[in-house]
């Protein structure tokens, strides 16, 4: 394939990642971008005026190295705070649990309150530390062609497969028993007390449709460790100026390597001749010609933009099989001073406040996904940015930044229209338990449902994971089988949103690695 | 008595029999000890009601593995399957009844959806395709996934050449059936709530998951595999119960010469310098043997039955930690008469298959949500046979069995409540409730009944918390990490002690394929042992 154009679909994290990696090898890239300004889920709101609230992930700790340094972000001011405390977990009898970044401090704290939980906390940590260990080698690997296993897919099973082998063989066996597990298993066996369990399991279902119980959740909970400083409590990271100032940061890193960067301009299909992709067409009118066209935006968003006479019934009929189920909602709420959450002192609520405080508690929250409803009592996951860095709120005064869930896309007998407002009550008065006072403080409240996530930032299904990170789009086949090399549905058309390996979360590794993979390809 | 066999094979179940049989027919010198005064642990059939014998627990046969029924000759034996025709699925004022035969299924289907009947033209091909790929999984010992070296993989070799050579659409439905929900598995191709339903059922029987849980789709290929005569999906009752296969593979293994006690329960297994070599019995009565098998779960196996310092406790740890949850009871009915169905009057063929209670995908997944915290369900899925109708010799002239396998009723209760004979009246009556809903004079009917709590199922089988599979069939339990991560190949840390029941590869069900393997594993390992000798 000769060097030519090649057009990214979408401004997202991945989307710049994929466009300034590609533009970094020399190569000619313009990137599309629907709304007025890159950043995707990014991109933040002002809940009140002087109040900065972040995009839809609020943590950005995941952030793969190498990501950071190959496009040099610290050059375009990229500063980020690491909290000490990871995860601060109030419980409805005010009590509560803190997981900080040393395990010992954690189990030193724990062992007031179960001394043999607080024994198993370090050793719990290490061997998720160890398991996520082998998962950050998987993440950065180009899952394997199942049809004709190439020698570069060799070359990789067998990195993996040493990988593997350093884990030793119990810990393997561990790894194995432990990806197909649920989260509630996987904490349950090891911790007694349900204020552990709980706030530890929320990780598993977070920003997905799973509950503590499904199979598959323990993985998602390792991914989330994997590839950061994480181990059992998971990371805090936040970035300096907002989520604003990263997406701002990759922009410019994209433009100065030569990224010609088209905002405010939707792609409204890919052009193909044969099987191959040859370009775009903008909603204008506008072709764009293109040796390849690679896709940030989600798998099914991506399908749909393709003819589907040349993809044949077949193949749309698995595409649009593609799980993209949303359930997550965003509350953001201004408030007039710091709120006092249960044994919350500033510290501890500089990372992550779980409400989740037994795993009932979380799998009833995640019921509600099955029969189309907003859950009555919703876990939660806030920040405080605003703790970290005063310049997100006006003197004295925060922000509070909220995953609710579960708030699935599409209700049974009730409109998102209508029912925003309603999950916002339902978020106030859910941390109002957990925090008494907290509602008073509220200047101004914001809810960014599922729904808006669909048509603002264009993720089908309003699934922020582009797909969800089941076992069963999970690796060698995310977001499905023989899709999974980021060449996706035509020849020349690829894939480097978080529909594809390794999934959704501010990472940049599904946009770096396709542009690794495009560049493989472009030396053919 | 000095006696020394060859094995001692503890438990006269289903697995524990074909396990002696087969080392018997080896040349073995074989002993069965059960503790009950009858064969067959939970392939067991019992006259509860006087004149009406009831299938305890298992009700239904598919998934016994048909190289077993020929090498054993069990039909010579008195093995006689009759085959059960067709579901039907009682909805609100209407009724979904599949049969064998599939133009009369796609007509009645055709009623409810035309992208249904389409499409289960597709589906059942599809599975029975899928099934012949996974079949020899369930004829070969695991891999140790814990070492890299070839010589683990190697048995997988030609599945993974199968697998490559499969064409993608294949390839993409084994993979989702590995990982998916059997409800998002089904919601690809049919729409129609009492078949998806009824269907997705078969992928949550015995385990504790719904519909909804990831993993289930596996299950529901797991029932996909069983199959009579050669015909996939074919279900049948043997005739004079499930016991009567028991017996017919009792009979099988005394023929090569396995000596079967029964009223004999093992207290404990001998171990000398960390070597098993023998049983006590609970008479105190000891037993030597080369090799002791268990066809127990490993909790019985491991913490019950030997001495602490045998194990390590890394492995004890192992052993503790594998989940078994039972979430499934049984409810046997003696009735004077056949009772008629709301949504579909008569007593026609339709009550001679399968009737399922499982209208929605939701109603199944709600009664599961009720067992998640503890509680049986408020209204059950039912899996529910009138085996009179095919077998009369199971009841009194004119008079019936209504076998009900019910789910869920979850070991564990929630508030520390506990399965006395107030919760086990409380879950029966219940159940009867949900009959009459669909039979709406079912208790006119009713001469005597036996409701069997997860708890019964452990007090009368032995099996851990009542799970009829001997360990949860959940994807971290299964192949090489069943019974315990590392010792998926029937050998044990203690030399001279074997697993063979359904607690080992490939699970559960009455397929009798962990006792075959089992034996071929072991007699594999005694060759060797003699070379090297």
């Amino acid at each position: 394939m000769a060097k030519g154009r090649i057009v990214v679909i979408g401004g997202g994290h991945n989307g710049l990642v994929a466009a300034a990696t590609l533009a970094k090898a020399g190569q000619r890239v313009v990137l599309v971008e629907r709304a007025e300004r890159v950043g995707g889920i990014l991109r933040g709101s002002e809940p009140a005026p002087g109040f900065r609230a972040p995009g839809l992930i609020h943590t950005v700790g995941r952030l793969r190295r190498s990501v950071v340094e190959d496009l040099g972000l610290a050059a375009h001011g990229v500063g980020t705070v690491t909290s000490a405390a990871r995860i601060h977990a109030p419980m409805p009898d005010g009590s509560s649990v803190t997981f900080w970044d040393d395990a010992a401090r954690t189990a030193d704290e724990l062992r007031a309150r179960n001394v043999h939980d607080a024994d198993a906390y370090p050793g719990f940590d290490r061997k998720m530390r160890a398991i996520a260990s082998f998962l950050a080698h998987v993440q950065v690997a180009i899952p394997p062609d199942p049809k004709v296993p190439s020698i570069a897919d060799g070359m990789m099973g067998l990195k993996l497969g040493r990988a593997f082998r350093r884990l030793g063989e119990r810990t393997g066996r561990e790894a194995i028993r432990a990806l197909p597990m649920a989260v509630a298993d996987l904490v349950q066996e090891v911790f007694e007390e349900e204020a552990v369990r709980g706030p530890l399991a929320t990780r598993g279902v977070l920003y997905t449709a799973m509950g503590a119980w499904a199979t598959g959740t323990a993985q998602v909970f390792l991914h989330d460790s994997a590839g950061s400083d994480g181990g059992a409590a998971g990371s805090a990271v936040f970035p300096l100026g907002g989520t604003d100032a990263l997406a701002d940061a990759l922009a410019a890193a994209a433009a100065a390597r030569g990224v010609e960067i088209r905002t405010g301009t939707e792609v409204v299909a890919i052009r193909s001749t044969g099987h191959r992709a040859t370009g775009v067409t903008l909603a204008d009118g506008t072709e764009i010609d293109a040796s390849a066209v690679v896709s940030a935006a989600d798998p099914k968003r991506t399908a749909r933009l393709c003819d589907p006479v040349t993809l044949g019934p077949t193949t749309v009929w698995r595409t649009e099989n593609i799980r993209q189920p949303g359930a997550m909602a965003r509350v953001n709420l201004a408030l007039g001073g710091l709120p006092a959450f249960h044994g919350g002192d500033p510290e501890r609520l500089t990372g992550r406040i779980v409400i989740g405080p037994s795993i009932d508690d979380v799998e009833r929250a995640m019921d509600a996904v099955k029969y189309g409803h907003i859950a009555e009592e919703p876990i939660v996951e806030a920040t405080i940015p605003s703790l970290t860095d005063p310049t997100l709120a006006p003197e004295g005064k925060h922000v509070l930044s909220a995953v609710v869930q579960a708030a699935p896309r599409h209700l049974r007998d009730a409109e998102w229209s209508t029912e925003g407002d309603r999950l916002g009550e339902i978020t106030v008065k859910t941390l109002e338990r957990y925090a008494p006072g907290l509602g008073e403080l509220v200047e101004a409240r914001e809810v960014i449902t599922p729904e808006d996530m669909e048509d603002a930032y264009g993720l089908t299904g309003g699934d922020v994971q582009h797909a969800e990170p089941g076992l069963d789009q999970f690796f060698a086949w995310r977001p499905m089988f023989g899709e999974s090399q980021h060449r996706f549905l035509l020849d020349g058309l690829y894939l480097a949103g978080s529909g594809a390996h390794p999934g959704g979360g501010i990472t940049g590794g599904p946009g770096q690695n396709a542009a690794r993979k495009i560049i493989k390809d472009l030396k053919r | 008595m000095a006696k020394r066999y060859d094995v001692v094979v503890i438990g006269g179940g289903h697995n524990g029999l074909v396990n002696a049989a087969y080392l018997a027919k080896a040349g073995l010198d074989v002993l069965v000890l059960e503790r009950r005064h009858l064969l067959g642990g939970a392939t067991l059939t019992e006259e509860i009601v006087p004149g009406f014998r009831f299938s305890v627990f298992s009700y239904v046969v598919s998934l016994l593995r048909p190289e077993i029924i020929r090498e054993l000759e069990l039909p010579k034996h008195g093995l006689e399957i009759l085959p059960l025709d067709g579901t039907i699925t009682p909805t609100d004022g209407d009724y979904l009844w599949r049969v064998n035969d599939h133009g009369k299924t796609i007509r009645e289907l055709r009623r409810w959806s035309l992208n249904d009947a389409e499409a289960y033209e597709d589906y059942g091909p599809l599975m029975a395709e899928m099934g012949r790929f996974i079949k020899p999984i369930l004829s070969i010992p695991p891999p140790d996934p814990g070492k890299i070296s070839p010589r683990e993989w190697l048995p997988l070799g030609p599945l993974a050449k199968a697998f490559k050579d499969l064409p993608t659409r294949l390839q993409t439905t084994f993979v989702q059936l590995m990982t998916m929900s059997a409800a998002d598995f089904l919601d690809q191709w049919f729409e129609t709530e009492p078949l998806k339903a009824t269907m997705s059922a078969s992928g949550i029987i015995g385990t504790f998951q719904g519909p909804r849980s990831p993993g289930t789709a596996y299950v529901l290929l797991h029932h996909y595999m069983g199959e009579i005569d050669g015909a996939f999906r074919a279900w049948g009752v043997p005739k004079g119960g499930t016991g009567a296969i028991a017996y017919a593979i009792a009979n099988a293994a005394s023929e090569f010469g396995v000596e079967i006690r029964t009223e004999a329960p093992v207290a404990r297994i001998r171990t000398a310098g960390g070597r098993a070599d023998g049983v006590v019995l609970a008479s105190g009565e000891e037993i030597d043997a080369g090799v002791v098998m268990s066809s127990l779960d490993s909790r019985w196996t491991f913490i019950e039955l030997l001495e602490d310092g045998v194990l390590d406790d890394d492995f004890k740890a192992d052993v503790m930690r594998y989940k078994y949850r039972g979430s499934s009871g049984k409810v046997n009915l003696a009735l004077d008469g056949l009772p008629e169905l709301a949504c579909k009057p008569g007593t026609g063929e339709w009550l001679r298959g399968a009737i399922s209670f499982s209208p929605s995908i939701d109603y199944i997944e709600r009664a599961y949500d009720d067992a998640k915290y503890g509680r049986p369900s408020a209204r059950p899925y039912i899996d529910m046979i009138i085996p009179t109708l095919v077998d009369p010799t199971m009841a009194p002239p004119g008079k019936h069995v209504m076998s009900c396998f019910v789910q869920y009723a979850p070991y564990h209760l929630a508030d520390g409540a506990v399965w006395d004979d107030a919760a086990r009246e409380a879950f029966g009556q219940n159940v009867i409730d949900t009959i009459e809903e669909r039979f709406p004079r079912i208790r006119d009917h009713i001469v005597g009944h036996q409701f069997v709590t997860p708890k019964d199922i452990e007090d009368i089988t032995g099996l851990t918390e009542g799970n009829i599979f001997a360990g949860e069939l959940s994807l971290e339990q299964l192949f090489f990490n069943r019974p315990v991560p590392g010792w998926a190949r029937y050998r044990t840390p203690v030399d001279g002690l074997w697993m063979c029941g359904s607690a080992t590869h490939p699970g559960g069900g009455i397929m009798g394929a962990p006792g075959r393997i089992a034996a071929l594993e072991y007699l594999k390992h005694k060759r060797k042992g003699r070379r090297a000798a």
